[in-house]
């Protein structure tokens, strides 16, 4: 009796610790997919936003495409001129996102990482920094403007993607 | 011209993603399909980046795990904000449920945001071994996908091969030429320093759709055959062009062969 009293107990317990626990939560999606909230462990807190942050765009919400003084040729020559290639096996992308402000300004910059694969992949720190790095020196972001608002200026994310084959930098998006 | 090509490839392009018809799915008595289906109209109205429309797709998925439509609808704002992890899990997805539907726009879309050449090619290869119809055009609308499959190799150096690809394209009866079709040829011979062929392209190009790019890689095919006045007019046409914007042009990315005034000004130079 005291064996079935026992096993009946483990049932019920086991049952009930099923039903405690909550079905499993959807994903806690922000307002946009890639939306960067600042961290005062790596964000600058006197980057100063134009406007709320729910008024961040993306660099290609008004049509006109990546807005960098000099365009690619000038993204190009600042990474070539700068970027000292790393004796490393290490091949893949690594794109490097962050905040422009409606000034040009740029912060909140974030790194994501993967191999040839599409897996993840955390790059060598004498590439990863070194790219963050440079990236952060760049002063040719333009602000988007929004023509149908008389040429207003806005907060926008951006992005760069770097192709790297054994260390080195190939190519460079978008 | 260019305005109703551009408005012709936009068209096909939004018809080629567009929101399918639910009543295909009870056609086929397939009623998880059509329920997955109508729950999507619940995203009409909101951003492909919002959370609403990303719970909405979450639902379709919740309703039945093999719709492929609601892979791929999630996976577009992952792919414009350069996010290769998350787009690439939920488009393979997409791939593994409907991979007729979907290879051809995961090809695309690894050659124009991610430079995956090799990955590109794969995939339109896959493809084309699939079904005997015709293997459609790029995410965008702009290419078809064998012009796609012609980059792939071109940035991977195999330019004779690239260019056996677009000529093939272009024989085939019916074939309506992509907006920049021509450009890209005859780059692709401009680099193999087959100057006679690269104009070619380019003046067939003028009379399809004249952008700067026209002008600026003939003006160097003529450098090339030591015409420089003539280059030098051809340079004057691509500064005007530019000017007003006649430029080749993509919202997400810079596009193959696109031209920058930092590249005219030195061509300039390189003239004078």
């Amino acid at each position: 009796m005291k064996n079935i009293f026992f096993a009946y107990a483990c049932v019920s317990f086991c049952m009930l610790s099923c039903i405690s626990n909550p079905p499993e939560e959807k994903e806690p999606y922000q307002r946009w997919v890639g939306d960067i909230s600042f961290d005062e462990k790596t964000d600058d807190p006197d980057f100063q936003l134009c406007y709320e942050e729910k008024y961040i765009r993306q660099y290609f919400n008004f049509s006109k495409g990546v807005q960098y003084k000099g365009e690619k040729p000038a993204i190009i020559r600042h990474f070539k001129e700068n970027y000292k290639p790393v004796q490393s096996d290490q091949s893949g992308l690594l794109r490097i996102r962050f905040i422009v402000n409606c000034k040009g300004e740029t912060d909140r910059f974030r790194l994501m990482g993967m191999n040839d694969e599409y897996q993840p992949m955390k790059f060598d720190s004498e590439i990863s920094n070194q790219l963050l790095a440079l990236t952060k020196k760049m002063e040719g972001w333009l602000p988007v403007e929004m023509d149908q608002m008389d040429n207003m200026t806005l907060d926008y994310y951006q992005y760069l993607i770097f192709k790297i084959h054994n260390g080195e930098i190939i190519e460079i998006m978008p | 011209m260019k305005f109703c090509l551009t408005i012709i490839f936009v068209t096909f392009a939004s018809l080629s993603f567009a929101q399918p018809n639910c009543n295909y799915f009870l056609h086929i008595g397939d009623s998880l399909k059509y329920k997955a289906c109508k729950e999507t109209e619940n995203a009409k109205g909101h951003y492909q980046f919002s959370k609403e429309y990303q719970i909405v797709m979450d639902n379709t998925i919740d309703i039945d795990s093999t719709y492929s439509y609601a892979y791929r609808s999630k996976s577009v704002a992952y792919l414009k904000s350069g996010d290769f992890l998350e787009w690439k899990r939920l488009i393979d997805l997409a791939v593994k449920y409907d991979p007729i539907g979907n290879l051809g726009y995961r090809a695309s879309c690894r050659h124009q945001f991610f430079k995956d050449y090799g990955g590109a090619i794969v995939d339109i290869e896959a493809l084309s071994k699939m079904t005997n119809e015709d293997i459609g055009h790029s995410a965008n609308g702009v290419y078809h996908l064998e012009v796609v499959r012609a980059l792939c190799y071109s940035n991977l150096g195999r330019k004779q091969k690239a260019i056996d690809i677009i000529e093939n394209q272009l024989a085939i009866e019916d074939y309506m030429v992509g907006i920049y079709d021509y450009i890209h040829l005859g780059v692709l011979y401009l680099e193999l320093e087959e100057f006679e062929k690269a104009k070619a392209y380019f003046e067939k190009q003028v009379e399809y759709n004249d952008l700067a790019e026209n002008h600026f890689y003939l003006a160097r095919a003529l450098k090339a055959q030591d015409k420089i006045d003539e280059a030098k007019m051809e340079l004057e046409k691509t500064s005007s062009l530019f000017q007003k914007g006649y430029v080749l042009h993509d919202l997400y990315v810079y596009p193959d062969d696109k031209i920058y005034w930092s590249m005219i000004e030195e061509e300039k130079k390189a003239l004078d």
